[in-house]
């Protein structure tokens, strides 16, 4: 027997198994067509289709107009790419924000012009003992 | 441009097809009519206005990429999901062949002993079908079932019909192979 005769008479098989479906399966069947037709595409006055984007369906055999997909992949990408360029600035901007506040802090310190009440801190004479050895 | 009717008629067609294949694919049938019905959404919605010769194979690749996106979803989510929908096939050592014999009858005038042998076999082929491996079935049944040719078949599946060819020899001879040591000869 060829690969050809073996192929029909499987799928005399499988049609036969396709044909012995239960009721419950049948009708579910029957309802998903029913809605599925409700919901048939009619031919407007613009039918031209651009080409499917092949590129975006890798993984799957490319369906025609699949071009769509790659329009989901854009609308994932695009969020998450603008949260972390939004993350990478404000972590910029609260660093040069600190950097400002101990460089007024130092030219404070330096001109004398700091209240006398942080002289008298204990913090801040631990931070400065702390930091002595690091600046020399 | 394909009217209701030819829509209806078509997918009222290939429905019960489209079905065995998720099954044999995904071996769940919940899962199976969730994927015929999205593809069948999705050739009212975005194809229903093609003409209705090209509806097959259109609705062939929308039926092939539904799967993929089921496996592909299933295997985001857990895998342990994937393993719970496997045990749940019809491999069942339990299953009682009785239930099977039951729930046929309804629907067959034949209840002899002959015709109880009859769907044994073709549950045995059924079941060796989706033992095949993924691209094998797909190229088998495209080819066979779904009496595509084989350049339709490798643009169905997205291959080359070096490959189809190559899919559907093994799919035919490790089949051959399975239903002979299980006693059946076609």
């Amino acid at each position: 027997m060829n690969d050809d005769e073996f192929g029909f008479r499987i799928r005399q098989a499988l049609n036969e198994g396709a044909e012995r479906l239960d009721y419950k399966t049948v009708l579910r069947l029957e309802k998903a067509r029913a809605a599925a037709l409700a919901r048939q595409r009619h031919a407007g006055p613009e039918t031209v289709r651009l080409p499917a984007f092949q590129a975006a369906t890798a993984g799957g055999p490319a369906e025609p107009g699949g071009g769509r997909r790659w329009l989901f992949g854009a609308a994932w990408v695009t969020p998450i790419l603008a949260l972390t360029i939004g993350f990478v600035a404000i972590g910029q901007w609260q660093n040069d924000r600190e950097i400002a506040r101990l460089a007024a802090l130092d030219f404070a310190v330096l001109l004398d012009d700091g209240p006398l009440e942080t002289y008298a801190d204990r913090g801040f004479g631990v931070m400065l003992q702390a930091e002595r050895p690091t600046t020399r | 441009m394909a009217t209701r009717e030819e829509l209806s008629e078509f997918l009222a067609g290939v429905e019960r097809r489209a079905f065995k294949q998720a099954m044999f694919a995904v071996r769940d049938e919940s899962h199976a009519l969730d994927i015929v019905q999205e593809a069948m959404m999705k050739i009212a919605e975005k194809y229903g206005d093609r003409p209705a010769a090209e509806l097959p194979l259109i609705f062939t690749r929308i039926l092939q990429n539904a799967t993929h996106d089921f496996f592909r979803r299933t295997k985001v989510r857990s895998t342990w999901v994937t393993l719970f929908s496997a045990l749940g096939s019809d491999d069942d050592p339990d299953a009682d062949p009785l239930e099977t014999l039951e729930a046929a009858g309804d629907t067959r005038a034949e209840s002899s002993e002959a015709a109880y042998g009859r769907e044994q076999i073709v549950a045995i082929i059924e079941e060796e079908v989706a033992r095949l491996p993924a691209r094998q079935r797909e190229a088998f049944l495209l080819r066979y079932w779904e009496d595509l040719d084989t350049a339709e078949t490798a643009a169905a599946m997205g291959c080359s019909e070096g490959s189809v060819k190559t899919h559907c020899s093994r799919a035919t001879h490790a089949l051959a192979k399975a239903l002979k040591e299980r006693g059946i000869s076609l």
